[in-house]
């Protein structure tokens, strides 16, 4: 493993999982669905086929979840 | 999963960051009473920078930045007398307010002293620990948290850890890792070494919540055959905002505290309370203190009792753990939501205004919630578990501790009897 660039000092990059790092860069919401203010944090955690993004508006105190919708979408079917 | 700017961000500690500037909001133990009756000055680390801490002979305390104002030399290595800290090198005397009232080489008759202060921090004793506050004036008041006033039988295990403090503080927010790492990895190492861990460890989580509340956040859980209503789910035990975490049960109280000394490193205390149902009060002139292990003399991460464990997983994490490339999942939601109080008390300290769990009301003793039922295990096996599987087992008054559990056990069953 390497220091990455950007990460604090003692911090090891793990090479394995960059492309996850770099997914993340790219796709984390960058705004406040509610006040359209710069989200203060967005933590990102996986589920199922998912990936989330557990956000915090600095600006106006929203707080919840954004999941990427990608390729298609899918509905569920009742039992029957 | 946080950016790599994220991650530095969370995980600093020094003057002028922004997690420093919320971090020194807060007062940290940064000795033992004993220490300093021993030897009345000590050389203290606390959040990426050095102090010198004292004792004057009336039982006043002091602490000042360990550089003295005059050209630097160590105020750790100062004179400890009746009106403060006298610097080894020139004899400048700084009192506890961090005033010059002594420069023995200068003339009297100019305001030279007047115009160097060595920005004191506060100092109070409170439970055997000598507790510091380094930050803005005016300071908040030391809490009175209830394992430091309540009646009962103490000790301070401790150990210096090669890691940053918060990758320890998200552990406290990980109920999950119970069942594997003081579960199903306590009962793989027992079965190589030849004993048996403690059976209530391990037990399935069904159910995790977190609640934010004035002291930080309550961790909940229901684990496998229990309900809502067990005092796991129903009390919980908080996180302590920044740097606590109380846990307890069977009669054992507990604050386990993660004081930040630099970035990579991190004082791992266990203020523990023995004062189960039937305690009879066993005098202490002072409260014991041990080193519990971390690496045998192989370099290996000792982990065949809890603690130890949860070190090793601190630890390898590395000493700044990389957020930049973790695959968190639901299971870490109370992660995720720690993360965002740290961002948020940087902002409101930014505001000029006080982050959570900061007291300015004078207080007797601030009681924390915590589940007294643990894993609904049944107080006095808890308690004997605790002993013989967790740090206790290092603790120079272990037998003690467990004669205090059996005869107080003893005493209910006799009164219930009778």
């Amino acid at each position: 493993m390497t220091v990455a660039p950007g990460l604090p000092g003692g911090a090891r990059e793990d090479r394995r999982f960059r492309p996850d790092a770099e997914a993340h860069r790219r796709d984390a919401p960058r705004f406040c669905p509610r006040c359209a203010a710069a989200l203060g944090l967005a933590t990102e955690f996986w589920e199922a086929e998912e990936r989330r993004f557990y956000c915090w508006c600095s600006g106006c105190g929203w707080a919840g979840e954004i999941t990427p919708g990608e390729g298609g979408v899918r509905g569920h079917e009742p039992e029957h | 999963m946080l950016t790599a700017e994220q991650n530095d961000e969370l995980t600093q500690v020094e003057p002028g960051t922004r997690m420093g500037e919320v971090l020194r909001r807060y007062w940290y133990p940064v000795a033992f009473t004993r220490e300093l009756e021993e030897f009345p000055v000590k050389r203290v680390e606390l959040l990426g920078e050095f102090f010198a801490l004292w004792r004057s002979p009336s039982g006043r305390y002091g602490i000042v930045p360990e550089p003295c104002p005059h050209r630097k030399a160590s105020m750790a290595y100062g004179v400890v007398e009746a009106n403060g800290l006298r610097c080894p090198y020139h004899g400048w005397v700084f009192d506890t307010d961090g005033a010059c009232t002594e420069q023995p080489a200068e003339k009297d008759n100019t305001n030279f002293q007047e115009r160097v202060r060595a920005t004191a921090g506060r100092v109070e004793e409170l439970g055997g620990l000598v507790w510091a506050y380094v930050g803005p004036a005016p300071a908040p008041e030391l809490p009175r948290f209830d394992t430091y006033v309540m009646e009962g039988f103490r000790d301070i295990g401790w150990a210096d850890l090669p890691c940053n403090y918060v990758q320890i503080m998200e552990n406290a927010v990980d109920p999950h890792h119970v069942e594997f790492l003081h579960g199903r990895y306590f009962e793989f190492v027992g079965r190589h070494e030849g004993f048996t861990a403690p059976a209530s460890f391990g037990k399935e989580h069904v159910r995790i919540g977190f609640d934010a509340f004035e002291w930080g956040i309550i961790k909940r859980r229901v684990l496998k055959g229990a309900t809502e209503e067990n005092d796991d789910w129903k009390v919980g035990h908080p996180l302590v905002f920044p740097y606590n975490m109380r846990v307890g049960g069977g009669g054992i109280h507990q604050m386990q505290i993660r004081v930040p000394i630099n970035r990579t490193t991190t004082r791992f205390m266990l203020y523990t309370v023995h004062a189960p149902d039937g305690y009879e009060h066993v005098e202490q002139p002072q409260v014991p203190d041990y080193e519990i292990p971390v690496f045998d003399d192989r370099g290996r991460h000792v982990t065949n009792y809890v603690e130890g464990q949860d070190i090793m997983a601190w630890v390898t994490q590395g000493a700044i753990t990389d957020r930049t490339t973790e695959h968190l999942g639901r299971s870490d939601i109370g992660v995720a939501m720690l993360r965002r109080m740290f961002r948020e008390q940087m902002d409101v300290v930014e505001r000029g205004e006080d982050p959570l769990g900061t007291i300015r009301e004078q207080h007797d003793r601030i009681d924390l919630p915590c589940e007294k039922d643990k894993f609904h295990a049944g107080g006095a096996q808890f308690a004997l578990d605790f002993c013989d599987m967790g740090s206790t087992r290092f603790s120079p008054v272990l037998d003690t501790i467990k004669k205090i559990h059996i005869s107080a056990a003893d005493k209910i069953a006799a009164e219930r009897a009778g």
